[in-house]
């Protein structure tokens, strides 16, 4: 997926676009973990570097809404964006705990 | 077939449900006719025998091979909604795309 420009989406689409990237980064994170759990480390390290990625593109979108907002420029408010943030935010708060876990599965191996 | 019943799920069933709606004003147009739901992804397995395909969010991608076992049940198919047709909140796109799973192709 390229990074995309908010300028020719619409407030609707942005809240998706913010959504498809947390949420691919949401799903890698767990199988992420799930991998790590089975003893494949070099793949869960992989999906985490995925994810991030993921998470990249989704804060990429909402840097663009930041500058947006900071141009005095107003951004229309809505539940589905109220919802997409909080699929950005969970999702960056799982990817912390979740690298956390991994590390704390290898030592207690 | 008769009237094609298709599931859409994610996370809360929140961004699906707008898709829900985008699609069947696509159906409407194009003089089709379709019963098109959204859930949250704990109904997901409750709600898939009444439906002909089962499409999910991008968040809930890894849940599908767990959905998909309890699917084969049913004879119904799962796949994750593609993922530009979600990222623009395309209608047609994830509507065609339910097609395809049920093996009509238009």
């Amino acid at each position: 997926m390229n990074e995309a420009n908010i300028d020719v989406l619409t407030d609707e689409q942005i809240g998706f676009q913010l959504i498809l990237h947390s949420g691919n980064a949401r799903s890698k994170v767990l199988e992420a973990l799930r991998q790590s759990r089975q003893g494949d480390e070099a793949r869960a390290a992989a999906l985490l570097k995925e994810a991030e990625e993921d998470l990249n593109r989704a804060h990429h979108i909402h840097f663009q809404m930041i500058q947006r907002e900071a141009s005095d420029e107003k951004i229309e408010f809505s539940l589905i964006l109220m919802h997409a943030e909080d699929h950005l935010m969970s999702t960056l708060t799982m990817k912390e705990l979740v690298k956390e876990l991994i590390e704390w599965g290898k030592q207690r191996l | 077939m008769g009237v094609k019943k298709i599931l859409l799920a994610c996370s809360s069933g929140m961004s699906t449900s707008i898709l829900v709606t985008k699609m069947q004003q696509y159906v409407k147009s194009i003089g089709d006719e379709a019963e098109i739901w959204a859930v949250g992804q704990d109904q997901a397995k409750a709600e898939m025998a009444k439906a002909d395909v089962v499409l999910i969010g991008p968040q809930m991608s890894f849940l599908k091979s767990e959905l998909q076992k309890e699917a084969d049940k049913y004879d119904v198919k799962v796949d994750v909604i593609d993922m530009v047709a979600y990222g623009m909140a395309d209608g047609k796109k994830v509507y065609e795309q339910a097609l395809r799973l049920m093996g009509e192709n238009q």
